[in-house]
């Protein structure tokens, strides 16, 4: 019981990380048109550059936390003109052309911090924002103050996320853009503009969560963005891609059925038994489990 | 208000589809207090024309004028913004979302007083008060039209552009929808509409076009056409 509450807390922050990321390519999909296969490592790259700020202020946490997350917004966008750019001069929305600039920037990205960061070592956050110590300890349940974090602040960011999605002026012209990207257009939405908006909250989003990895993990490395991306886009698939509730769910459970299998039967499996269970939903759910919106 | 007083005018417009050229050279006008009529058969171009009114294709030659200005070449969310509105073709609603989120996404651009507006819609058509909560996919297909209807008013439009209100209707529910284009003339509202059913948007219209293949073909008072020959033999199977 004791292993099972504590792998439990695991699974959901790893799976508040998960929802994060799977929220932010959702909404990149639905309403930009593009399929940002390497949005997780726009996010990793800002966890280099949340490092960097850290190292040169004396590990001051604000400035920290505020590297991250403006250059999750400043990156994500700085693409934009680019995925634009090929969709208008292949003349219509072309996704998978989308998704093979996704993948140009993500190999570019890892390239970059592989060479220019720390010789390609991984990096390791300072103790202030590393935050493994135990808030709760009893037993083998051991709570530490990260998993607080991530699982606070994911809460936190998800619920204003759906806040603006169902409340605000904004999220109403994404939600017509994602059912009907013409419909609105004739209805008067800016799509052009509404489009960048979408990315820049995507990249608040993904800003954010490069704080938590950095609060969670307390360590980063090149390959961490790709490595991401795959789960992210299983999560994304299985949930059917654009659904942003689907990917509330699964991308929870992918980090529990993580944290069991490293709980009960074995760490190093983790990722392989994880892909397993995916393929396995997917062959019976070829649509996603709550169905594909787009 | 003077009829006669051009809202819109459109002079030589084409507009291709890549090499398919949908409108040739096409011009036509509308009067402040009018209900002018588009009719032409599937593929004619009457979509093609009012999309590229409300600023959806660049059109390749020509200029469209609208209050005196030139829009030739802005885009749709700002010619929505200066005074044009379009009920698109077919369901045209966002069947996932609630009513009034339907009705609000019109008023996208300028959502101050839009409890007014969404009453003034309401008065219009008080069945989507009732229903303004459900998602517009559980509405029939006669309160979907007034749904699209009623989301081009939230703009407060001086023109509204109706791509062919009666397509799929049943005719007791045709007959509405045109009683209520008279009365929105009536209003003040300029109204261009593309008909497929020529009798009905004839009656209901003081000037018409009629378009073959992209082309502007025969114009005239609605009275007069609906006696011309050629329009009877190819529009109201006489």
């Amino acid at each position: 019981m004791e292993v099972f509450i504590a792998q439990f807390v695991n699974g959901l922050s790893l799976g508040s990380i998960y929802v994060l990321l799977v929220t932010g390519f959702n909404l990149l999909l639905l309403v930009a048109m593009i399929i940002h296969f390497s949005y997780p490592q726009v996010v990793v790259f800002s966890m280099y550059m949340s490092w960097l700020v850290l190292r040169f202020t004396g590990n001051n946490v604000i400035l920290g936390v505020l590297a991250g997350i403006v250059s999750a917004i400043v990156l994500n966008i700085a693409f934009a003109p680019l995925f634009q750019q090929v969709m208008r001069k292949r003349g219509h929305v072309d996704i998978n052309a989308t998704m093979v600039v996704s993948m140009a920037i993500g190999m570019i990205i890892t390239d970059v911090l592989s060479h220019e960061f720390n010789n390609g070592f991984p990096i390791a956050f300072p103790e202030n924002i590393k935050g493994d110590e135990a808030l709760f300890q009893f037993g083998l349940i051991h709570i530490s103050r990260g998993q607080v974090i991530s699982l606070a602040v994911g809460l936190v960011a998800v619920s204003a996320f759906f806040w603006l999605l169902y409340r605000t002026k904004y999220g109403r012209a994404f939600r017509a853009i994602a059912e009907d990207p013409a419909n609105a257009r004739l209805v008067g939405i800016p799509i052009f503009q509404t489009g960048i908006l979408s990315y820049a909250i995507t990249g608040a989003l993904g800003g954010v969560t490069a704080v938590l990895l950095a609060v969670l993990l307390g360590s980063a490395s090149p390959g961490l963005g790709e490595a991401v991306a795959h789960k992210v886009l299983a999560v994304s698939i299985i949930a059917g891609l654009g659904n942003l509730v689907g990917g509330l769910v699964i991308g929870l459970s992918l980090g529990i059925l993580e944290a069991m299998v490293q709980g009960y039967i074995t760490g190093t499996w983790s990722n392989a038994i994880a892909f397993v269970v995916l393929l396995v939903i997917i062959l019976a759910k070829p649509r996603g489990v709550f169905g594909m919106k787009l | 208000m003077e009829q006669n007083e051009l809202i819109l005018k459109v002079e030589g417009l084409s507009v291709n589809y890549g090499h398919v050229e949908a409108l040739k050279d096409a011009s036509l006008t509308i009067g402040r207090g009018e209900i002018v009529v588009l009719l032409g058969a599937n593929g004619a171009g009457k979509t093609t024309l009012m999309e590229t009114i409300l600023g959806v294709h660049p059109p390749k030659t020509g200029t469209i004028t609208f209050k005196g200005a030139s829009i030739t070449g802005k885009p749709a969310d700002k010619n929505v913004r200066d005074g044009i509105s379009l009920v698109p073709e077919g369901p045209g609603v966002f069947a996932s979302m609630s009513v009034s989120d339907n009705l609000l996404l019109g008023a996208h651009h300028n959502l101050r007083d839009s409890a007014g507006k969404l009453d003034r819609v309401f008065d219009w058509f008080p069945i989507l008060k009732d229903r303004k909560d459900q998602t517009a996919g559980t509405l029939s297909g006669g309160e979907r039209r007034m749904l699209a209807i009623g989301r081009s008013l939230m703009s407060n439009p001086e023109l509204i552009l109706i791509d062919e209100p009666s397509i799929g209707l049943a005719p007791k529910i045709v007959n509405d929808i045109f009683a209520i284009i008279s009365q929105l003339n009536a209003e003040g509202y300029a109204i261009l509409l593309s008909e497929q059913n020529a009798y009905k948007a004839l009656k209901a219209s003081h000037r018409g076009y009629v378009l073959e293949t992209g082309r502007v073909v025969l114009e005239g008072a609605s009275a007069d056409l609906l006696n011309n020959p050629a329009i009877k033999e190819a529009y109201l199977g006489a």
